[in-house]
């Protein structure tokens, strides 16, 4: 590619993660002032708030209570998503129009109605409200997120690949989990971690599904009630902090594993 | 640090004076046999961690409080419940009452059973608007007020003697306000009743006198900054210099003024409106014995109520609970006379109309 | 690519074992390939077994809450007070055609999303194309993860964080007066250039994932061979990439906004009078005095009615793009 391009897009991929990164560093940096709202100018410092993360068992006890939902919610919607993706991805059948849209239906809600709704469906169904009714809420959600990311790469599998492996004698299903499957890889991991995130940071459904135990935004929103704080701040830093070490956790997990098996 | 500063965690703390908040009488003990639990629905700092942590060691009732940040969430809730509610208690702001009640929502409150009750001022304990179909609904612990707030290095004080330099020119782009609230104080400001319990008879007056409110805020939309919801964004608002005027509540400016922030505020000439925070038992709340324990304690001292000024920023109810208040928190939720002399609290009985008239009025207005 | 026999060979080479490996295993194994002969007989018998487990889920799990909250718009009040006797009504829905009031927020909903769709793509597809072409596979990942990690902080959070970057009194504020460029702040806040600010922040995941999902597989082979046939970079980006992109490109579009017509708390909190959006208005229904649940809903229904139509629409357009160029 020519030199001038890839300055050029490397400029503008820098200033795009600038621009990611500058509201986070406020909020770290907001998170040492020595006050009980965050803005400018900081007059002191202070590590109480940082340190008082790690003293306050509610705001950890939270903390894994929001990750437990996360993971168990996306494993259920990656599981669910890449079955609709599949079905979906064959050539033309009668109503799959209908059934594209029925599986984008959770998307496009507007979160407080989809969040009302769930509660009464939850209802209708017997699910009371607590975690079970925040992971089951969360992974429909997430569902739709995860079949299109998967129905773009899906879309991209040669169907020479499929034709070779039907001639070496390989079942649909054969087929499916040592051809399809691994190719579809960068699509589960990228949809996984989209599921995550949505669970993690989502503040309706978790607050009308939610029994007592709050999940991490829940008590955050709750928080604010007496302004947004530099506790708050250094609250989601640490929350940050930590869910950032697992994804590079993930991360490095998944490219050993890759070169393990290469 | 700040002193409105409530210390949440107490792995660490110290048993603080809090132990004599509690009394031990005998409608504690024998709660302690029942032990259980009493499921709270309240705003973050509404119950005090010292009071929870005493009652929960005298009565062996455990309090689980389950946090909400605004009425209409919580109204959602508890409907969504209905009518097999898991909670036994919640704060209603006096004015949502009826909605409430007429949802069957509330069960109304046996007076008898709250021996405690004398400690609040009558003032709010007895007021008219908390009696509805000669019952009590809630027990009133904190109140608030809407105030004229501004920036006090920027906003002369001549300048906040009347509501009416707020929608001047002069600070045109430097105020912000709740559109739902403001409509009672430009009633107000027109002579009017921002209740609406006068033209009760007479619907279309009550509309002329909306409509009315509705144009004149129309009129003057490019003088405000911002329509707002919450009190940590005016909050934010004033620390980012991004206003010098707004309309709040009383609670979240007095937690400005306790940080040191240069803001005032005040009830100017034309009057304010204000409301009460009530804990509320729910109908056919699961516990409702150790909700009424749970209510007569924390309506056992002034201490308690002090505690809660702390906290959020509202008066309390309680009498001489502010004889445990720094100067600078009375500071902060003191009126003089004259303000509080304006000072009208909101009334239910026409909300259904009010709020019929006044909704689509701030749609109007934010689509204007 | 390498050949998808060759490693598993190789593992069952490098372990000399003699026996065959895992999956060699299971496809001769007798529980498998019974399991075969039922779900494969024929191809209707396939078919009906992949889709059916879904086509339930879907109807259950996708459609029952929307049915729900259809019955809701339909009915006079909910909840329902105890002895009122509800009853079906369609005055919900003409509230909304009723009362011009609510149109200009609707169409300025559907209008915004349009524009935070292009916006978004315009600065995302770069992003995608740099990450997925000219950067070594390995660092990939780490780059996408450099970039993903901030989608991680709370919403209302960053927002806030946004509020004291943009304010009055805020970070880029002081900075310009510092230097000297400026005596008076630049009002920034509550204005459509903070909204937008705020939203990208949220709308770039989901339109950067499927971008560099698509653009990943692209085979640099396809722009050698173009460049080989003498087409300029331009041109083989026009040509050969951004069509090969499309499938990327349109699910992002389509997702972003979708989602856009529904954001309530980012537009609330960093928006000007001037800029209420639509699902402000649903939440008005089920926040305020008043509390009109059914007429909420049926404001709802109208919204993504609306939003589905013109997704559908798009769909359509980015399929016929793909089929145009193949």
């Amino acid at each position: 590619m020519n030199r001038n391009t890839r300055t050029a897009l490397s400029c503008v991929f820098w200033a795009f993660v600038v621009y990611l990164f500058v509201p986070l560093i406020l909020m770290i940096v907001m998170g040492f002032k020595d006050s009980k709202f965050i803005g400018f100018p900081i007059r002191s410092w202070t590590l109480d708030w940082y340190l008082g993360v790690f003293d306050d068992a509610e705001v950890l006890q939270t903390f894994v209570y929001s990750i437990l939902i996360a993971v168990v919610s996306t494993l259920i919607s990656v599981l669910i998503g890449t079955w609709l993706a599949v079905l979906l991805n064959a050539q033309k059948f009668l109503g799959r129009a209908i059934i594209y849209g029925l599986m984008i239906l959770p998307a496009l809600v507007p979160g407080i109605i989809s969040a009302i709704a769930f509660r009464i469906y939850a209802r209708l169904l017997g699910i009371e409200p607590g975690m079970g009714a925040i992971i089951w809420a969360h992974a429909i959600h997430n569902v739709p997120f995860v079949t299109l990311v998967v129905m773009a790469r899906l879309s991209t599998l040669p169907q020479s690949m499929m034709d070779a492996a039907r001639d070496l004698g390989a079942d649909p299903l054969m087929t499916f989990m040592r051809i399809t499957l691994p190719y579809l890889t960068p699509a589960l991991i990228g949809g996984s971690i989209f599921c995550l995130l949505l669970s993690f940071d989502d503040f309706v459904r978790s607050f009308f599904l939610g029994g007592y135990d709050p999940t991490l935004p829940v008590l955050i929103f709750a928080m604010l009630r007496s302004g947004m704080s530099p506790e708050i701040n250094a609250i989601s830093t640490v929350a940050l902090i930590l869910t950032a070490a697992l994804g590079i956790w993930a991360e490095r997990s998944s490219r050993r594993l890759k070169r393990e098996n290469k | 640090m700040t002193q409105f500063k409530l210390n949440r965690r107490e792995f660490l703390g110290t048993t603080t004076a809090a132990g004599a908040l509690l009394t031990s009488p005998i409608y504690l003990r024998r709660a302690h046999a029942a032990g259980g639990e009493v499921n709270v629905w309240t705003y973050n700092d509404f119950v005090p961690a010292d009071f929870k942590r005493d009652f929960e060691k005298e009565t062996g009732i455990k309090i689980n409080v389950r946090l909400v940040d605004d009425q209409g969430k919580q109204f959602n809730l508890l409907a969504a419940e209905a009518p097999n509610p898991t909670v036994d208690i919640m704060t209603v702001a006096g004015h949502r009452f009826l909605q409430f009640i007429d949802s069957e929502l509330l069960a109304p409150l046996d007076t008898d059973r709250l021996s405690n009750w004398g400690t609040m001022n009558p003032v709010f304990s007895e007021s008219d608007w908390s009696t509805i179909n000669g019952n009590k609904w809630g027990a009133p612990i904190l109140s608030g007020m809407e105030v004229l707030a501004y920036n006090k290095e920027m906003v002369p004080p001549e300048d906040v003697a009347s509501w009416k330099t707020f929608f001047s020119d002069k600070y045109k782009g430097q105020t912000a306000y709740t559109i739902q609230d403001m409509m009672s104080i430009v009633m107000l400001m027109k002579g009017y009743d921002g209740n609406m319990v006068e033209y009760l008879g007479d619907p279309d007056k009550a509309a002329s006198i909306v409509a009315e409110a509705r144009d004149f805020l129309i009129e003057k939309k490019s003088i405000v900054r911002k329509y707002y919801d919450s009190g940590a964004e005016v909050q934010q608002m004033f620390v980012n210099q991004d206003i010098t005027m707004a309309c709040a509540w009383n609670g979240p400016i007095a937690a400005l003024m306790a940080d040191g922030f240069p803001v005032g505020m005040t009830i100017p000439e034309e009057g304010s409106y204000g409301f009460v925070y009530t804990y509320n038992i729910a109908n056919n709340a699961p516990n409702p014995d150790n909700a009424y324990t749970f209510l007569n304690a924390i309506l056992a001292s002034p201490e308690i109520g002090a505690a809660m000024t702390k906290a959020s920023g509202f008066i309390s109810t309680f009498n001489g609970a502010d004889a445990y208040l720094t100067d600078a928190e009375k500071a902060a939720s003191s009126f003089t006379e004259d303000e509080l002399a304006g000072l009208k609290f909101f009334r239910a009985e026409a909300n259904e109309m009010k709020y019929g008239l006044v909704d689509p009025a701030v749609e109007a207005i934010k689509a204007a | 690519m390498t050949n998808k026999r060759g490693p598993t060979t190789a593992k069952a080479i490098s372990k000399n074992t003699g026996k065959p490996p895992f999956w060699g295993r299971v496809a001769t194994s007798p529980t498998y390939q019974g399991l075969c002969a039922l779900i494969f007989t024929s191809p209707r018998r396939q078919f009906l077994i992949l889709a059916g487990l879904p086509l339930l889920y879907l109807l259950t799990q996708h459609l029952g809450p929307m049915l729900q909250m259809l019955r809701v718009s339909l009915m006079d009040a909910y909840p329902v007070a105890p002895g009122h006797e509800g009853y079906v009504t369609l005055e919900n829905f003409g509230r909304f055609f009723n009362e011009p009031v609510f149109w200009k927020p609707f169409f300025r909903t559907l209008i915004f999303a349009a524009a935070i769709t292009v916006v978004t793509l315009i600065i995302t597809y770069p992003v995608a194309y740099y990450l997925a072409r000219h950067v070594k596979r390995d660092h990939q990942m780490v780059l996408l993860l450099l970039v993903l990690i901030p989608f991680w902080t709370g919403e209302i959070v960053r927002t806030y964080a946004i509020m004291i970057l943009l304010g009055n009194n805020g970070a880029i504020n002081l900075a310009l007066k510092f230097l000297g460029f400026i005596d008076r702040p630049i009002p920034f806040m509550y204005t459509g250039f903070s909204v937008s600010v705020g939203l990208i922040y949220l709308t770039a995941l989901y339109m950067l994932l499927p971008l560099y999902s698509a653009l990943e597989k692209l085979s640099k082979n396809v722009t050698e061979a173009a460049a080989d046939l003498g087409a300029g970079p331009w041109t083989r980006f026009w040509r050969v990439t951004l069509p090969m992109s499309l499938e990327g490109i349109g699910s992002g579009s389509v997702l972003v906004f979708l989602i856009s017509t529904g954001y309530y708390g980012t537009p609330v909190l960093l928006g000007g009078p001037n800029s209420t959006v639509f699902a402000e208005t649903i939440a008005g229904f089920f926040h305020n005095a008043g509390d009109e649940w059914p007429t909420g809903a049926a404001f709802a229904m109208i919204m993504f009615v609306a939003a589905l139509a013109v997704a559908g629409g798009l769909n359509r357009l980015f399929n016929a793009l793909r089929k145009g160029d193949t």
